[in-house]
């Protein structure tokens, strides 16, 4: 059985079995699901109404790594704020693990874009306090052990007594990682996650992430915002790349059938890479050079 | 060097140039007056005679530092007293738009009120003027710290509230970990405020009720008592106290503020 068979999208039986019975909050089979209907998200600006996406239908099954990519204000952080519920929708739903989304919830752990660490907490207790709250089932020591592996996985455990004022924007974006991965969730949505990081840490959290994910059984839902094409092939099993705004909606879906598990050094060489490569490539970019 | 220079010599310069200012000013209104006014040399000699015996406190003469301490004492209870009720209000009509709107317009028609109105509602209730005048200063305390507060509280960031929500965090947790460390710079601005409405409350609460304190001091002493300097000697201290009160209240909330 090969690794993207595992990961296989329930069958369509399953789904039609549902089809009459909309909305099952307690059901467990929308657990890890994401399911975008008819997003439209519009803003009330001075000018008049600005509409940043327009009309987006997407389904996300468990378990799947997606990547929205896309230009600067092509509304992929809009996307991403209406499935973690810090943006309301203006017409449409997201459902998440079964339920409609009407806020942030613990059930989607957030990398914010801005990290969001509180900053009277060390680093240290920016993670504790968030597992705290989420992991109730686990006794103090366990909560402390998780925290400490966590702060461990992002190489700083040394810091743990810093406060956030006293971090670089790379220091502070892993904090936001080990936190968001600290409690477990169902669903992990990270907003350009390692964009302030150098190439060579940005590297070892994309194979922290997929650890973590294959710890999980690969059974996380994994949603990223990036501007990075080669992070993006190496990461997901689809990439959804955007139009440009306003009114921004999807330009195409990529599917990345890559085999995992996935090497960096290797995977550049493979056909396959290279052709999703160039196709993102193309999609993205008009021009490929200077016209003198 | 250069540092201390900067740090130490140059605020002493400007301390004792903005000093020499006022004694100067103080001097040429005393000249004008024919002394009516006494000239800061008198008024330390009157200051050296008051201070002899600060703290007695026989039946029928005190001294002033134990009116000092009486005054201190009634503005600790009536600031406690107004703080405690003033923080967990600030707290509830900052995290709630509604209570905000049934409040608001409430304090805007108190919190003008001169300190002097409510003087004697108090007596009418408590039938005592100490206790008139400790009600003075709560009602007084109240607003800034009130305000202040609330202002905090209302303007935690989105992103502390969706960490609070991302996160999972009981209300017990917010109000902890998020609302109080948010708002606590904002809540001792308006301590700081507060503490100087009281220092300033208290002398015209205490020149209404007599009895002890540093009000009584400036009334009986020192306008009853035809002793203009003691009057200044009054100022002086009711300032530098003022001063040392403000001080303290900048320290704490420089603790607790956090870098952003």
């Amino acid at each position: 059985m090969s690794t993207t068979e595992t990961i296989a999208p329930p069958t369509t039986t399953r789904q039609k079995e549902y089809v009459h019975v909309p909305q099952q909050p307690v059901s467990q089979q929308g657990i890890g699901d994401i399911s975008i209907k008819n997003l439209t998200v519009s803003f009330k600006t001075p000018k008049g109404v600005y509409t940043a996406i327009d009309n987006i239908s997407l389904e996300i099954k468990k378990g799947e790594i997606v990547a929205f990519i896309g230009h600067s204000g092509c509304g992929k952080s809009t996307l991403m704020g209406a499935i973690s519920g810090m943006t309301t929708p203006t017409t449409g739903e997201v459902i998440a693990n079964g339920k409609t989304v009407k806020g942030p919830g613990p059930d989607r752990g957030i990398v914010f874009q801005n990290y969001s660490l509180l900053p009277w907490l060390s680093v240290y207790k920016n993670i504790y306090e968030a597992v705290d709250s989420t992991m109730k089932h686990l006794s103090h020591t366990e909560k402390i052990e998780l925290v400490e592996n966590n702060l461990k996985m992002v190489k700083l455990w040394e810091h743990k007594d810093k406060l956030p004022g006293q971090l670089s924007g790379g220091m502070k974006q892993r904090v936001s990682i080990a936190r968001a991965f600290a409690i477990d969730p169902k669903i992990l949505l990270l907003d350009e996650p390692f964009g302030a990081l150098d190439a060579l840490t940005k590297s070892n959290m994309h194979l922290e992430l997929l650890k973590l994910w294959n710890i999980g059984n690969r059974e996380k839902t994994i949603v990223m915002v990036t501007h990075d094409i080669e992070e993006a092939i190496f990461l997901c099993d689809r990439v959804v790349v955007m139009n440009n705004g306003p009114a921004a909606t999807i330009k195409e879906i990529v599917e990345v059938n890559l085999p995992r598990p996935r090497n960096k050094k290797d995977i550049v060489h493979n056909e396959e890479y290279m052709t999703i490569h160039d196709k993102l490539l193309n999609l993205l970019i008009d021009k490929f050079s200077i016209n003198d | 060097m250069k540092n201390t220079v900067n740090t130490i010599l140059l605020p002493v310069a400007y301390f004792v140039a903005g000093m020499s200012i006022l004694l100067f000013g103080w001097t040429i209104v005393s000249a004008v007056t024919h002394n009516e006014v006494p000239s800061p040399s008198d008024t330390w000699i009157v200051f050296k005679e008051v201070f002899q015996s600060p703290f007695k406190n026989d039946a029928d003469t005190k001294g002033i530092g134990t009116k000092l301490l009486s005054s201190l004492g009634r503005v600790g209870i009536g600031f406690t007293i107004g703080s405690l009720i003033a923080i967990p209000l600030g707290l509830l009509l900052g995290s709630s738009k509604i209570m905000m709107n049934i409040f608001n317009p409430v304090i805007q028609i108190l919190r003008p009120v001169s300190p002097l109105a409510w003087f004697p509602l108090g007596l009418a209730i408590f039938k005592d003027s100490p206790q008139a005048s400790i009600f003075m200063i709560i009602i007084c305390c109240l607003w800034p710290t009130l305000i202040n507060t609330s202002f905090g509280v209302a303007s935690i960031p989105q992103d502390h509230k969706n960490v609070g929500k991302a996160f999972g965090f009981s209300t017990f947790k917010y109000i902890t970990k998020i609302m109080l460390p948010y708002s606590l710079p904002h809540i001792f601005t308006g301590l700081k405020l507060s503490i100087g409405i009281a220092w300033m409350v208290i002398v015209a609460g205490e020149m209404l009720s007599g009895g002890s304190g540093l009000g009584n001091f400036v009334w009986e002493e020192g306008f009853n008592g035809g002793s203009i300097a003691k009057i200044l000697v009054a100022i002086v201290i009711i300032g530098i106290v003022g001063l040392i009160l403000d001080k303290i209240f900048t320290a704490l909330q420089k603790k607790v503020s956090f870098a952003a």
